[in-house]
């Protein structure tokens, strides 16, 4: 009699005890852009304690990307447009992580490698980390360093294979200010040497006072030190039952890119199980210190008219939806629409020949946490 | 000038009155993580990512891709 009284109490105790080991996921991205390229990526995801000092973290994707993109930039008739060769795409990218954590108890020290290949792009990366808990755990400090040893090729020159070799430093903070408000800020530098030109972009430029134009490949710099500064914030109101989601990143390289992004979210709890968050991220940025739509005269060593180091501006509202269940699951949707546009830049003056870009994309993730 | 502000914000964040372990129910709602889940954080910081000249400022080590 006493041990079957004792059975529910012990069940109850056991469940209310038991702590989240790990979780395991699935996430599948479709993005499709106006008269462009197409995006699918499923990505499986995991991360799994053990002995309550160690984390395994890992994931892997495809990336199936369809479609075509813009490859020449050219004044033919007159101003410089962005235009479609023809040639289509058919790339197929297959990705993989795993993260690796040990926790010596308010420290710890992890130890990461990822690894991508597709046909024109092999990266190899990894990288080492080590975080501190002060301050009773209101403070957590985390220094990172990381390299990725990439080769860049050409499906149109199978020739091609140059290396490009990046170092990365990572230092922040995170901190809980109230009960209700938590800030996380990183600075991240990073160096890098090797091959950046775009194999597939050309500018092709006509003069008045000349017969035949001017055709230049891409070419940038054989470098590029980037600097990030990301700072995070959430506030939750309790009496509204709703969290305010910010980020803001500054973003500066020595191709003489600035760029600033901003989000701002609001996760409104709708009951136990539902919840939905609209957001809006804004992003601007200036040119590269090389960017020309059309080649100036004379040719300079270093050239680019890729759109993505223009001027320009970009306006991305999503809607996210999550449904939580007692039992660990948890089904998400996301759905977001960017456009990015030179009349987008912050204070004006976006780059003439950049063509405006408008795009949806869904996200589909389905998580049981046990 | 960036960096000073960096330096200063660090220093002034030290100084926050610890919130105790019981404290801390509401920063443990998943709306108050500083991340989405794994897989929707990778797919959004590609999608944006591949479109932008700008990057990085969460994490390290990640590696590259032809896409951008």
């Amino acid at each position: 009699m006493q041990a079957a009284l004792a059975l529910p109490i012990l069940a109850v105790a056991a469940k209310a005890g038991a702590a989240e080991v790990g979780e395991i996921g699935i996430t599948t991205l479709g993005y499709k852009e106006r008269g462009l390229m197409k995006v699918t990526e499923p990505v499986l995801w995991g991360r799994v304690e053990l002995a309550e000092v160690w984390e395994i973290e890992a994931s892997g994707a495809i990336d199936i990307v369809t479609g075509a993109s813009p490859e020449l930039v050219t004044n033919i008739s007159g101003k410089p447009v962005q235009s479609v060769t023809g040639a289509s795409i058919n790339d197929r990218r297959t990705t993989g992580n795993v993260k690796v954590t040990r926790r010596f108890g308010d420290y710890a020290l992890a130890a990461s490698t990822a690894h991508s290949n597709e046909e024109d792009y092999h990266s190899k990366s990894w990288a080492v980390e080590g975080r501190a808990d002060l301050n009773r755990r209101n403070t957590t400090i985390v220094a990172s360093y990381g390299e990725a040893h990439d080769h860049v090729g050409s499906s149109i020159d199978p020739t091609l294979n140059e290396p490009r070799d990046t170092r990365e430093y990572l230092v922040g903070v995170t901190q809980i200010l109230t009960p209700v408000d938590i800030v996380d800020s990183n600075l991240t530098y990073s160096r890098g040497h090797g091959d950046y030109d775009d194999p597939y972009k050309l500018t092709l430029t006509f003069y008045p006072d000349q017969i035949l134009p001017t055709l230049l490949p891409d070419t940038r710099p054989d470098h590029r030190d980037m600097f990030a500064w990301l700072t995070r914030y959430r506030h939750h109101y309790a009496s509204r039952n709703g969290t305010l989601q910010a980020e803001y990143r500054f973003f500066h390289d020595d191709w003489g890119i600035t760029a600033h992004t901003l989000e701002v979210g609001w996760e409104q709890q709708l009951n136990e199980h539902w919840s939905v968050r609209p957001g809006l991220r804004y992003y601007t940025q200036n040119a590269a210190d090389f960017y020309a739509p059309v080649i100036p005269r004379p040719t300079p060593a270093v050239l680019s008219s890729d759109q993505r180091l223009a001027a320009f501006g970009g306006l991305s509202p999503s809607l996210r939806v999550t449904w939580r269940g007692a039992d660990g699951w948890k089904v998400e949707g996301t759905a977001g629409y960017v456009q990015d546009s030179a009349s987008f830049r912050l204070g004006g003056k976006g780059s003439e020949a950049f063509a405006t870009l408008r795009a949806v994309y869904g996200l589909l993730t389905v998580s049981r946490a046990f | 000038m960036t960096r000073l502000a960096a330096l200063a914000a660090l220093v002034a964040l030290c100084a926050c009155t610890p919130v105790a372990p019981y404290q801390r129910g509401y920063l443990a709602r998943p709306d108050m993580a500083l991340t989405a889940d794994p897989g929707t954080t990778r797919t959004t910081e590609l999608t944006y990512e591949a479109k932008e000249a700008a990057r990085g400022g969460a994490s390290v080590g990640g590696g590259g891709c032809g896409c951008n």
